[in-house]
């Protein structure tokens, strides 16, 4: 792990861990209605301070909590065009099994390339360190998935064209 | 399989299965190869008459090449008198009157399409044969839609032009990244004698820029091979050549879709990744699920259990 990456990840997740502590909590709009707080943005006293945490200005994490849920979004590092169409392909890929994946937003927040939304049922239903794990781990194996699709385009794009021309040779 | 082969399996495979077979069936199929050319392969009038059309989307451009001779002197024997409707070329086979080697005439049949778009380029061979003073004429192939090929003779070389057309963005980047790495390969020795090639976005070639129609667009690019005379001068390095360049971009179009292919797979069990390690936030809750009764049978509560029992 790099230098700026081990600091990075541990600030997102003692931010992620200590803005999951979520709580049921109904609809002081709506009655009978349940929503999550941060989606809503209707009751302003429940909605606590958005925190950014940025490695570049090319990767950084928002999370954005509320009594009772939590919204995280993610810009992944996109260098150049090559990266921009895998990161793209593969969130869409993400987001388009939204439903498999219970706390993944099937549509970005502005800005980023991927958001999840934890509700406090989701932290009543699953386990809150393991929820913080999958996200950390989600945002390391990224990046990794990413270069390597690259490596693996060039390193085919190389043997392609050689032995095209090594036909002629 | 890295490399395509200039001959089209799906015809030598069909011609040969009728060849071969002892009964003579009525058959009507319709066939496709690359580059929008259809075949059609029938009985029309009796059951050993075998009719073999061909239509090319570009067969005028190719016939103005000097294709009809090509047909000529490769197919003569079997060129039907009359074309049939909706196709440039017919070709009959008497299927009670074929050679001894049926294998080696349904090869041949098979690269019907190759030595077809062959044409042009025998044409600029020819034409760099005769000695050049100056550049010869300038031959365009409009085997796609919205793509050509550009073909022209020098004193010392041939070159040829393909226009490439990307409709999605992601072909588009793959595209790029695979065009760079044929411009970047030469510089391997072993590859030292393959011809140069250059490649460049939106903006066409000197050879063709006077040429009206060229789109403008981010999605266009150029692919210039340089052929040397080592590429053409010997007649059989010649047919070499002439199939592996016709096949260019079926080639490059072939391994953008594999590697969108691998992507897609590997995608997709990374997803399977992702899903596992999320599961693993989910209490176990198999251990809860086997309530035993007093007596020892499991109990399951469901609504069934709440039926009378019969």
């Amino acid at each position: 792990m790099s230098n700026t990456l081990r600091p990075y990840l541990l600030a997102v997740r003692s931010t992620l861990t200590a803005a999951l502590c979520l709580e049921n909590f109904a609809s002081q709009v709506v009655e009978k209605h349940n929503i999550p707080e941060v989606e809503a943005q209707t009751t302003k006293e429940v909605l606590l301070n958005p925190v950014v945490i940025s490695r570049n200005e090319n990767e950084q994490v928002l999370i954005e909590a509320s009594v009772n849920s939590v919204r995280v979004s993610i810009r992944i590092k996109q260098a150049d065009d090559i990266e921009r169409i895998l990161c793209h392909k593969f969130t869409r890929f993400l987001t388009q099994r939204a439903e498999s994946f219970v706390i993944l937003r099937r549509k970005p927040i502005k800005g980023y390339d991927i958001s999840f939304l934890i509700t406090n049922f989701h932290s009543e239903m699953m386990f809150k360190h393991k929820l913080v794990d999958f996200i950390i781990q989600f945002m390391e194996e990224v990046d990794k998935e990413i270069s390597e699709m690259k490596l693996s385009l060039n390193a085919r794009a190389r043997i392609v064209a050689e032995s095209y021309l090594s036909q002629f040779a | 399989m890295i490399l395509l082969e200039a001959n089209s399996y799906i015809i030598e495979e069909s011609l040969l299965q009728r060849f071969t077979s002892e009964k003579h069936e009525a058959v009507d199929i319709k066939l496709v190869d690359f580059d929008g050319v259809t075949y059609h392969l029938s009985t029309p009038t009796s059951r050993t008459e075998l009719h073999f059309s061909m239509a090319a989307p570009c067969f005028n451009e190719l016939v103005s090449y000097g294709a009809q001779d090509i047909i000529q002197r490769e197919y003569g024997t079997y060129l039907a008198s009359a074309t049939e409707q909706g196709y440039h070329c017919t070709f009959v086979f008497d299927l009670e009157k074929l050679p001894a080697d049926i294998t080696a005439l349904a090869k041949k049949f098979g690269m019907l399409k190759r030595n077809v778009f062959a044409a042009p380029f025998e044409k600029a061979f020819k034409e760099w044969e005769t000695e050049l003073e100056e550049p010869g004429t300038l031959m365009t192939i409009h085997y796609r839609e919205e793509e050509a090929i550009y073909l022209r003779a020098n004193q010392d070389r041939v070159t040829v032009i393909f226009s490439t057309l990307f409709k999605e963005e992601m072909d588009r980047i793959f595209g790029k990244v695979f065009l760079q790495e044929f411009v970047d390969a030469r510089r391997l020795p072993s590859i030292q004698n393959a011809p140069q090639v250059l490649y460049s976005n939106r903006e066409p070639p000197l050879e063709i820029r006077h040429l009206p129609n060229l789109k403008d667009d981010e999605s266009v690019g150029y692919v210039t091979f340089v052929l040397f005379p080592r590429h053409f001068e010997h007649p059989d390095v010649r047919e070499k050549t002439i199939s592996d360049i016709q096949l260019f971009r079926d080639y490059l179009h072939y391994h953008i879709k594999c590697s969108k292919a691998y992507m897609h797979s590997r995608m997709r069990a990374r997803v399977q990744d992702f899903l596992k390690v999320l599961n693993r936030a989910k209490p176990d809750r198999s251990s809860t699920a086997e309530k035993k009764l007093a007596s020892g049978r499991s109990f399951r509560p469901s609504p069934i259990s709440l039926r009378p029992s019969t």
